[in-house]
């Protein structure tokens, strides 16, 4: 795919100096002499935030990035936004680009919703005319018509940040970056909200997205980038980063120590995948099937530590983090007694009706908590191939029915 | 050194249309919910002119070594000089004030001060048809001879606005590191105050240490040539230009460098 990338964070790094560790007269005269005072103080001490972290984001793709309190995440926005400078490393970043960091920042109180939609949206970098034009849209939006004209401090904590979504992303951004903002006033707003966001990603808008709420990471996200103490610890398919996420806190609450690898693959391999592989109905492993053709994914393993408690997951994702589908066998309704030895369960598709292409298979064996005995994110890919080239995901079996229009010739 | 000034003007200028409605933001919020809306502007500059009429002609008969009668010769020291000290003050806080936008919207820190100094000068401007009505009457009542040279005042506050907004840039960002700064400016401006000639003129100084002190003060020359063209009907020496000019450029200079070596850090820091 010929994508332009929109972000390209690379090798970036941010320390925060601790305001109580600096001599303030030092600085002053630091700062007017050698000019980079902060940085140089930086190197000294103070708190690494964010440590060598890259990642490109495309036209079109959402990235979510996920982490537990005090990761990096905010830092990480902040730095893309442009609001906060980069320790070490580059920030490239091309398109117009708003932030939903903090909704309604610098509303004046005293002034009236209208003319701060006005100041907020040249703030964001329309212009006067460009964002008179788009007004009544904004308060249809915000659902604030009768209060247009009344001063802003008389708005209710609800009216003023949906007053300061409708306005953000008004202003038809190339990159979207939204930090724990999508739940903004009530639920009706939340939807339209959310809706927002998805008609954006829709039109190409690139979205840098911020959240605890990992389903929603998963609904809205093609790729998710996992951070723990400002480091990546995992960046790839958004299913597979909110797992290896919910890995890790569920390593943590069983008190074991979250896996440290850095790859993509992670668990404590008290379970081990041998092997995950494409296979025909006669079994026999294959890389290439035609759609809607019968296949199964094959999951060989070896028990380390016997188990009672086991789930045996797959998701399948395009190329470009496109999730396609996933389930496990908890999902699917299947009680785990005992899990020994070796052997293998496959997932059986009578008919594989998938779009051609390629296709990338996560293969995953946990507790039902989540606690990963072995997860391997792209362990398998394979490609689908079809008579005629149909675009998106699935590719069910169909037939027109034409009751008027002639055709040359029907189908066979 | 002269690049991260010019890196600034043009900044502000690319983002003009920003800075303007700002300013009426900032205009039309000091006044929303008052009974004279803007009229304050002309108000209060009206009361303090004739409260000074008043104590200065009937209470204590001041008098002065200028062809102005003392309450304009007074006012017109005053205005020019409200418009520094207020301005400054603002900027010491117009920073960490607009601390939320700085840290989440990605939006030039310069854009600030530039929006205070404005909308003090616009203050400023209008209080001077009270000036001009006020040499008017004067000319009218007493037949002193109207200023005609008030008509030049652009050229003079020209070198005003530049003084105070170079000053104001180099305050602002040094209040956000150093927050007693604007405690700092208050004391500064009260001794400050009486060491520029706006009560007196500076020939009534006895000379010796005091009036040298006096006239190396860069605010003599900015206030002597306002006061001037605005009340007096001379046109300053080339020598009160070349000081005005002077002050305004190193204000410029200094002001500029300051800000944009503090620029970078300012989000981190307010």
């Amino acid at each position: 795919m010929s994508r332009a990338a929109r972000v390209i964070v690379e090798g970036v790094s941010k320390r925060y100096s601790l305001s109580s560790t600096r001599g303030k007269l030092h600085s002053l005269k630091g700062a007017l002499l050698h000019g980079e005072l902060w940085r140089r103080r930086q190197e000294q001490g103070g708190f690494l935030a964010l440590k060598d972290v890259s990642f490109t984001l495309e036209t079109g793709e959402t990235l979510a990035v996920i982490g537990p309190n005090g990761s990096g995440k905010s830092t990480l926005l902040k730095l893309v936004a442009g609001i906060l400078k980069p320790t070490s490393g580059t920030v490239t970043v091309r398109g117009r680009l708003t932030a939903l960091i903090e909704l309604g920042a610098g509303f004046h109180p005293e002034i009236s919703g209208w003319d701060n939609a006005i100041i907020n949206g040249m703030l964001l970098g329309l212009s006067r005319r460009e964002i008179e034009a788009k007004l009544p849209e904004i308060f249809a939006f915000a659902r604030l018509e009768n209060f247009a004209h009344e001063p802003v401090k008389t708005y209710s904590s609800g009216m003023f940040v949906r007053l300061g979504f409708a306005v953000a992303t008004a202003v038809e951004p190339d990159i979207l970056i939204v930090d724990e903002v999508l739940a903004v006033g009530d639920e009706l707003f939340a939807h339209k909200a959310l809706d927002r966001v998805a008609e954006l990603q829709r039109r190409g808008c690139s979205v840098l997205l911020v959240t605890h709420d990992l389903a929603l990471a998963e609904k809205l996200a093609h790729r998710g980038l996992y951070l723990n103490r400002g480091e990546v610890v995992f960046s790839g398919p958004a299913p597979a980063a909110v797992a290896r996420y919910r890995a890790d806190v569920a390593s943590t609450e069983a008190g074991e120590a979250p896996s440290t690898a850095r790859g993509k693959r992670w668990g404590n391999r008290e379970v081990e995948l041998t092997s995950v592989e494409l296979v025909d109905t006669e079994g026999r492993p294959v890389q290439v099937l035609r759609s809607g053709e019968p296949g199964a994914i094959r999951l060989a393993y070896k028990v380390h530590v016997p188990k009672e408690d086991f789930v045996f997951g797959v998701a399948i994702h395009r190329a470009d983090g496109t999730h396609v589908f996933g389930t496990n066998t908890h999902l699917d309704g299947l009680q785990p007694e005992s899990l020994d030895g070796e052997g293998s369960i496959s997932i059986l598709f009578p008919s594989l009706e998938l779009a051609p292409g390629r296709y990338r298979v996560d293969a995953a064996v946990h507790s039902v908590a989540g606690l990963a005995y072995d997860y391997a994110c792209e362990v398998l890919e394979f490609l689908i191939t079809a008579p005629v080239p149909w675009p998106g995901c699935y590719a069910p079996r169909h037939r027109w029915l034409p009751a008027g229009p002639k055709f040359a010739r029907l189908q066979p | 050194m002269a690049e991260p000034g010019s890196g600034l003007f043009f900044s502000l200028y690319r983002k003009r249309a920003l800075v303007w409605v700002l300013v009426g933001r900032e205009l039309a919020a000091r006044y929303r919910g008052t009974l004279f809306g803007y009229l304050w502007s002309l108000l209060n500059p009206l009361l303090l002119l004739s409260v000074y009429t008043v104590v200065f002609t009937l209470v204590i008969p001041a008098r002065v070594a200028s062809n102005a009668p003392y309450p304009l010769f007074l006012f017109a020291g005053l205005l020019p000089w409200v418009f520094f000290t207020g301005a400054l003050l603002d900027a010491a806080v117009v920073l960490p004030d607009n601390g939320p936008l700085l840290k989440k919207v990605m939006v030039e820190p310069e854009v600030f001060p530039a929006v205070t100094v404005l909308s003090h000068a616009v203050h400023h401007l209008l209080a001077l048809p009270v000036l001009v009505v006020g040499v008017a009457m004067a000319a009218v009542g007493l037949g002193h001879p109207f200023p005609w040279t008030v008509v030049l005042l652009p050229m003079v506050l020209v070198f005003w606005l530049a003084t105070v907004f170079g000053l104001s840039l180099g305050v602002a960002a040094l209040a956000v590191h150093f927050r007693d700064l604007k405690d700092l400016l208050h004391n500064v401006f009260t001794l400050w105050f009486f060491l520029t000639p706006i009560v007196y003129t500076p020939e009534a100084v006895p000379a010796g240490v005091l009036r040298q002190l006096v006239l190396a003060n860069p605010m003599t020359p900015l206030v002597s040539a306002y006061r001037s063209l605005a009340v007096e009907g001379t046109f300053p020496p080339p020598a009160t230009w070349a000081w005005c000019a002077l002050v305004a450029g190193v204000s410029l200079v200094v002001g500029c460098w300051v800000f944009g070596r503090l620029r970078e850090g300012l989000a981190e820091a307010v």
